[in-house]
């Protein structure tokens, strides 16, 4: 599905340059789901950026199916992409009713004309989808999003981001700002979504659990070089105590 | 009283007018959070095109849709300029509009029968005869002094604003302005919706300016004539009649943006009318408008405060 070849990446500060990737490949398999994890500033993001295409690379291709995307602009890449941002803010226009942000993205892939933009018949179908993730959102349907808070507009951004059939589900931490039981039941409808749809996944995440116990292939990250990568029995077989050993004796061989 | 009538006449007329270029304003300023300076040109160049095609005889009304496409050009320019070239917003206004000054005054020569050296005639005079929107009908059916008041002329200045009012109501609730408001909340999300931002905001400064030209239109057909400096305040006036309406009306319940604007630019010239009644000379206008465009800045700064809003 993805291909990276020989990708290099850096970032010029007023000062320094930071080279993050050096002639980094990597390969995601048609219907895996990936977690990745690693340390703050490993290049989670910053890869995540490059699929999608909101950063370009120095040198290198970025392939989809076999094709050569690497020049082809964020926008168009989005057709086939739900994303859902670190950020919470990313992911909604905060002036906008939820069912607004709703009938936008319902209509994704298609013409934005002048038609009218809010199909009242759709509604009960857009209360069904948000019911889905437990927060109550069903019933402040008409509310602007930006006075929701932080954990509430990820949720939605997760369901906006998988209104429309998708090849690629990217999450970046998406359970991050989310309380403790919202994060469990967010991770459940997430892993609800990807194998009920069976969409090609990455999903990068903090939550060393999560990565074990959801998704069938684990990436760790470390300055923009891949430093494990497991998958199917190999990845089951892992432990916490094997990742958090190895995120360890990382941190410390850097000295930090 | 007689004169208060004429005055409260006055203000209408001229609130009605500039209020479709505040609600142009509302969509490249309110909601794309632009400060287009490009209307300081594009009004000078609607009332240009407006002049020149009703004294060739051509029917007002058409004149007018003219007026609004070389306005939707024009601020196309500009959105190109921004989105395209990455030109700052405020550099992209003074290009556009310091080209237009040039543009305006060629084509105003031009169309006078003048050459493209810039020999000719440089305003155009809508004489007696030439047939304007008021002399057609059916405004020409309304009688021209109604205790004080020009109906003929309010007439088409209220149709003309409650036009542009309806359409933009509409138009914002369609998949196409839904978009735009995307754009200016939130651009990234127009990415995710596998759309190109950048024609949105080209989109709606194109819009602002065809609202402004419209305004320049509707000034020439208000004084009878083009002149060169027709352009000149544009942007104080469009900018504090839009933010005079969000602020004075904000807390309205079910009040429309677009009605809002109306109001704020009926109570814009209402102060400025309620000076020339008090005695001060008309060549203090500006001041009065300065001071009235920073009382507006204050008092929507502290409303926004209130509510709890970081953006401004
Ligand atoms: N636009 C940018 N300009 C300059 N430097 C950048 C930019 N984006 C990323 N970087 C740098 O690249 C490195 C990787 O950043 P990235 O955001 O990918 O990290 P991350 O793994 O997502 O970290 P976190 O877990 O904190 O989200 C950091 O050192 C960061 O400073
Ligand atoms: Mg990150």
């Amino acid at each position: 599905m993805i291909d990276f070849e020989n990708v290099y990446k850096s970032f010029r500060g007023s000062v320094d340059e930071t080279k993050l990737f050096e002639d980094f490949s990597f390969h995601v398999e048609t219907g895996s789901f990936v977690s990745i994890i690693g340390s703050n500033g490993s290049g989670k993001t910053t890869l995540l950026n490059l699929v999608c295409g909101s950063v370009m690379p120095d040198s290198g291709k970025i392939l989809f199916d076999g094709k050569d995307y690497t020049a082809v602009p964020e926008y168009k890449r989005s057709k086939t992409i739900g994303r859902v941002h670190q950020d919470p803010k990313n992911g909604t226009c905060p002036e906008l009713t939820i069912v607004e942000n709703m009938a936008l993205a319902d209509n994704k892939g298609k013409r934005y004309g002048f038609t009218p933009a809010v199909n009242k018949k759709r509604i009960d179908y857009y209360k069904h989808l948000v019911s889905e993730c437990g927060m109550g959102l069903e019933n402040r349907m008409n509310v602007k999003v930006g006075s929701l808070s932080g954990g509430q507009r990820q949720a939605l951004a997760l369901v906006i981001a998988n209104m429309t059939d998708n090849k690629l589900l990217v999450l970046d931490e998406h359970t991050a700002a989310l309380d403790p039981k919202t994060s469990e039941n967010i991770m459940a409808f997430t892993d609800r979504i990807v194998k009920g749809k069976g969409i090609t996944t990455l999903m990068v995440t903090h939550n060393l659990r999560y990565a074990l116990e959801y998704g069938d292939r684990i990436v760790m990250m470390h300055e923009g070089k891949i430093v494990l990568d497991k998958a199917g029995e190999e990845k089951k077989a892992l432990e916490i105590d094997d990742v958090l050993g190895l995120f360890n004796s990382i941190s410390i061989e850097c000295g930090n | 009283m007689q004169p208060i009538l004429n005055s409260l006449d006055v203000v209408l007329q001229d609130g009605f007018m500039y209020s479709i270029l505040a609600m142009g304003y509302y969509i490249s300023y309110s909601i794309l959070d632009f400060p287009d300076l490009t209307v300081e040109g594009t009004v000078l160049s609607g009332g240009v095109v407006f002049g020149l095609l009703v004294k060739a005889g051509v029917n007002p009304y058409i004149a007018v849709l003219a007026a609004f496409a070389a306005g939707f050009l024009f601020g196309g320019v500009t959105g190109i300029l921004n989105v395209k070239l990455k030109i700052r917003p405020l550099l992209c206004g003074i290009l556009v509009s310091t080209a237009l000054i040039s543009v305006n005054l060629v084509c105003t020569i031009v169309g006078n029968g003048g050459d493209f050296k810039g020999d000719g005639l440089s305003t155009i005079d809508l004489g007696r005869s030439v047939p304007t929107l008021t002399r057609i009908f059916p405004a020409s059916e309304l009688p021209s002094d109604f205790y004080g008041f020009n109906m003929k002329k309010l007439a088409v200045f209220f149709a003309m604003a409650l036009i542009f009012k309806i359409i933009t109501d509409v138009f914002l609730k369609t998949k196409c302005g839904l978009l735009l408001r995307a754009a200016g909340d939130n651009p990234n999300y127009v990415t995710m919706l596998a759309k190109n931002q950048g024609t949105s905001k080209i989109l709606g400064l194109a819009i602002g300016n065809a609202y402004a030209a419209v305004s320049g239109a509707l000034i020439v057909q208000s004084r009878g004539n083009v002149n060169q400096g027709i352009g000149i305040g544009m942007v104080v006036i469009g900018l504090a009649s839009l933010i005079i309406g969000l602020s004075v009306f904000g807390k309205v319940k079910f009040m429309k943006p677009t009605t809002m604007v109306i109001g704020g630019s009926i109570i814009y010239q209402a102060s400025l009318g309620i000076a020339a009644l008090l005695g001060v000379p008309t060549v203090y206008n500006k001041i009065i408008m300065a001071a009235l465009f920073t009382a507006a800045l204050i008092v929507s700064g502290k409303l926004k405060k209130k509510r709890g809003v970081e953006r401004d």
